[in-house]
């Protein structure tokens, strides 16, 4: 594929790009502009355990009881993301211009196909799951389409109009919940300080005294 | 809220089945009440002595009264009093003395 | 639906509403800007909820609580929520959302923090149903029983209006309960002993209605040689239920009470009672409340009692309590109080046979009484249900005892004895160390 960073669509993924890291900086910046809390009370643990911890053993389904008893949706929901990472990282290479080694796209074709499939899977329970579908809000189906679609055509045709779903997929990232590509680092890395400092994370405990 | 029938007339009682007029007991409902919310068919005379000086303390003082006063007055052992109200004295013999819920862990 | 509640909300007025929200602003660090703004909504936080686990419906999923605010934080503080709030379910606070949240954070929710653990992103609920209690208690809709046990606690010192003369007598009679159980007339429940090491405090419910586990206490203490003291006035009441309502001065303000104790007292260590609430209040919140470190620590009286054994100041044999023994953990003192270990190794020491739940410790069930849920009548049927999933794991144990470290949790077990006929007996850790002490001779025990 030639060097696609000039045409104008390729011009415009870029700009949607720049969009949507600008745009999650400044709701970075509007999170930080809360303010921060220095907590008075002695710690019982180690704050960086803690959250090493929640960034690891913490999702595993030996710790999280709503992973061991939702295995499909927790498959579904790593394909669904491991798709999207997939797709982008397609998306710069071709963007560049570089070609993938062939050794490399039945493992890619692969990875897009599982992630389209979980995308499509996570959508049909919400649609179909009563409660589910009371949770969500037009955000949550708009951002996975978007999603989805993007992963989807980069498998079946990645051409113009993939490009274009690129630029939706890029567009929407901060103003609905795919913010959550920034924000889940920001919480958990909040959640895991917490527990590290009161000695519940990491299991076992790394207690101070 | 529920009720219990007495006497043909429903009285009010609280979700925690506490009267919600503290005002209208009177024996014969402490009695209705040992039946519907604690489950005691028949009230002894320990039973008694323990409800009528839970429900003086509360005339006088409106309170409830401490398990230390309730022991001292009808001369029994703690452990007897948590075996007359099985739910304690709290939600046992308070509620039947017709006393609205005590704050706190109770 | 509470009428009590509607006669409320007829009352509230625009500025109300806006005062609402300031607290709520205010209550609001990058920590929950970043909470509120991570839900993917996935819902797989519904199963981490008893309330769900026993009802499942959408109101009782974590992240539908959760919802209830954020939708609000959308509509005031995010432009998304002002340009698109159908898109990203906006909602203006108004009288419908303050019932809403009213509903959620009070009604269905003892912030036991179980949803958290199991949260996809990781995202401590409590942190956010703390910060709505806490602004509809500026909007007065705090429900009144909650509320009056804390005026209790600002009025009088202790959350059940004890007097100090009631308090002393019952302390007195304890003592003497006690010199005749241990058959040493020198055995001592002290009272304001100047410069004791560990300053001891209980819940008022142990005063006023339930003393033997105040006793059982006393008697490890005794056993062990220890140097303690309790307050006679002011600093022994352990409870702070502004934890529930939110308000932080009050709760500074309740939990002055210890520290100013432990300065008129110049004791060394203040020890928290078997109180899940008192002791996260204390130990962790307290310092935060009251904008200070503190110069002593704050410890556990199951963290004492595992040092007494692990030292071989007391002795116990297990054989004493040979019925099986299943253990609870409170939600405050374990999963939000890192206080795990200790109180199991206490029992395995001191009880023949330990029967852990399915699943314990950091993963346990809230026994559904926590959250202040124990002081709200109106909630009190939903409560029951909800401790369901509790009776439920207890009968799986086939335990005859459920040691319970907490006396807010004591006391929902013990309706849920009743409610689910668990015939089981409902102890504190203590009262079941007490009862395997191996007694020291008089000797041992004096210096």
């Amino acid at each position: 594929m030639p060097n696609q960073l000039f045409t104008p669509l390729g011009t415009a993924v870029v700009a949607a790009g720049v969009w949507a890291v600008a745009g999650l900086l400044v709701l970075r910046a509007r999170a930080r502009a809360f303010g921060s809390r220095q907590p008075f009370a002695a710690a019982a643990g180690d704050p960086a355990a803690g959250i090493r911890y929640a960034f690891t053993g913490a999702m595993s389904p030996g710790a999280k009881e709503s992973v061991r008893e939702h295995l499909p949706s927790y498959g579904l929901g790593l394909a669904f993301h491991g798709g999207i990472f997939t797709a982008f990282a397609l998306l710069a290479l071709s963007l560049a211009g570089f070609e993938l080694p062939r050794s490399l796209w039945l493992g890619a074709r692969a990875l897009l196909a599982l992630g389209a499939m979980g995308g499509l899977g996570l959508l049909l329970k919400r649609l179909l799951k009563a409660e589910l579908r009371g949770l969500s809000r037009p955000d949550d189906f708009v951002s996975n389409l978007l999603a989805t679609a993007f992963v989807a055509l980069a498998l079946v045709s990645p051409g113009q109009a993939w490009l274009l779903s690129a630029i939706l997929l890029l567009f929407y990232a901060p103003l609905g919940k795919i913010r959550h590509c920034l924000f889940f680092f920001m919480a958990r890395s909040h959640f895991g300080a917490f527990f590290g400092r009161r000695g519940v994370f990491p299991p076992g405990g790394s207690h101070v005294h | 809220m529920s009720g219990l029938m007495f006497h043909g007339q429903a009285v009010a009682l609280n979700e925690e089945g506490f009267l919600v007029d503290p005002g209208i007991w009177n024996e014969e409902l402490a009695l209705a009440l040992a039946q519907a919310e604690e489950g005691l068919e028949a009230l002894t005379e320990e039973h008694w002595s323990v409800i009528r000086f839970i429900r003086g303390h509360f005339e006088e003082k409106q309170g409830a009264p401490m398990v230390r006063a309730v022991c001292k007055a009808t001369g029994l052992r703690l452990q007897r009093i948590y075996e007359l109200f099985p739910s304690g004295p709290a939600k046992g013999a308070c509620k039947l003395a017709g006393l609205p819920k005590p704050d706190g862990c109770v | 639906m509470s009428t009590e509640l509607e006669q409320k909300l007829d009352t509230l007025t625009d500025a109300d509403y806006a005062r609402g929200l300031e607290v709520f602003r205010g209550g609001l660090k990058e920590a929950e800007a970043s909470y509120l703004n991570a839900c993917v909504r996935c819902g797989l936080c519904a199963g981490g909820c008893h309330y769900h686990r026993t009802e499942p419906e959408l109101e009782n999923v974590p992240g539908r609580k959760l919802d209830h605010i954020a939708s609000v934080f959308k509509a005031h503080f995010t432009t998304m929520g002002r340009l698109a709030p159908g898109l990203v379910g906006a909602k203006r606070f108004d009288r419908d959302m303050a019932r809403a949240w009213v509903d959620a954070v009070f009604g269905r929710c003892t912030l036991c923090g179980r949803c958290s653990m199991n949260c996809t992103i990781g995202i401590p609920l409590p942190a956010l149903f703390r910060a709505a209690r806490r602004a509809l208690g500026a909007m007065g809709l705090v429900p009144e029983d909650l509320q009056a046990t804390v005026e209790n606690s600002l009025q009088h010192g202790n959350n059940m209006a004890i007097e100090r003369e009631e308090w002393v007598e019952t302390v007195e009679w304890m003592e003497e309960e006690l010199q005749a159980d241990t058959g040493d007339p020198e055995a001592r429940i002290p009272l304001d002993k100047q410069g004791a090491r560990c300053l001891f405090t209980v819940n008022p419910r142990e005063a006023k209605f339930f003393p033997l586990s105040l006793q059982a206490s006393a008697k490890v203490f005794w056993a062990a040689g220890e140097d303690w003291t309790l307050a006679s006035d002011g600093g022994w009441d352990l409870t702070n239920y502004a934890l529930f309502t939110c308000e932080d001065d009050q709760a500074a303000a309740i939990v002055k009470n210890l520290t100013d104790a432990m300065t008129r007292l110049g004791c060394q260590v203040l020890v928290i009672g078997e109180c899940g609430h008192g002791y996260q209040s204390a130990r962790w919140m307290g310092p935060e409340w009251l904008k200070q470190r503190f110069p002593f620590p704050v410890v556990s009286i199951l963290e004492l009692m595992d040092g007494y054994l692990n030292e071989g100041r007391i002795h116990v044999d297990s054989a004493r309590n040979q019925e099986p023994v299943t253990l609870h953990d409170p939600c405050n003192l374990v999963r939000h109080g890192g206080i795990s270990e200790p109180q199991r190794r206490v029992l395995r020491r001191a009880v023949a046979n330990l029967v852990e739940m399915a699943p314990h410790g950091v993963e346990n069930y809230c026994c559904g009484g926590g959250g202040g849920q124990l002081a709200m009548s109106r909630y009190r049927n939903r409560r029951l249900a909800a401790g369901k999933k509790k009776a439920d794991q207890i009968r799986a144990t086939g335990a005859k005892v459920v040691a319970a470290p907490c006396h807010n949790c004591i006391d929902q077990l013990s309706e849920l004895n009743k409610e689910y006929q668990l015939k089981v007996q409902i102890k504190t850790v203590a009262e079941l160390v007490a009862a395997a002490l191996i007694v020291p001779t008089h000797s041992e025990v004096l210096p």
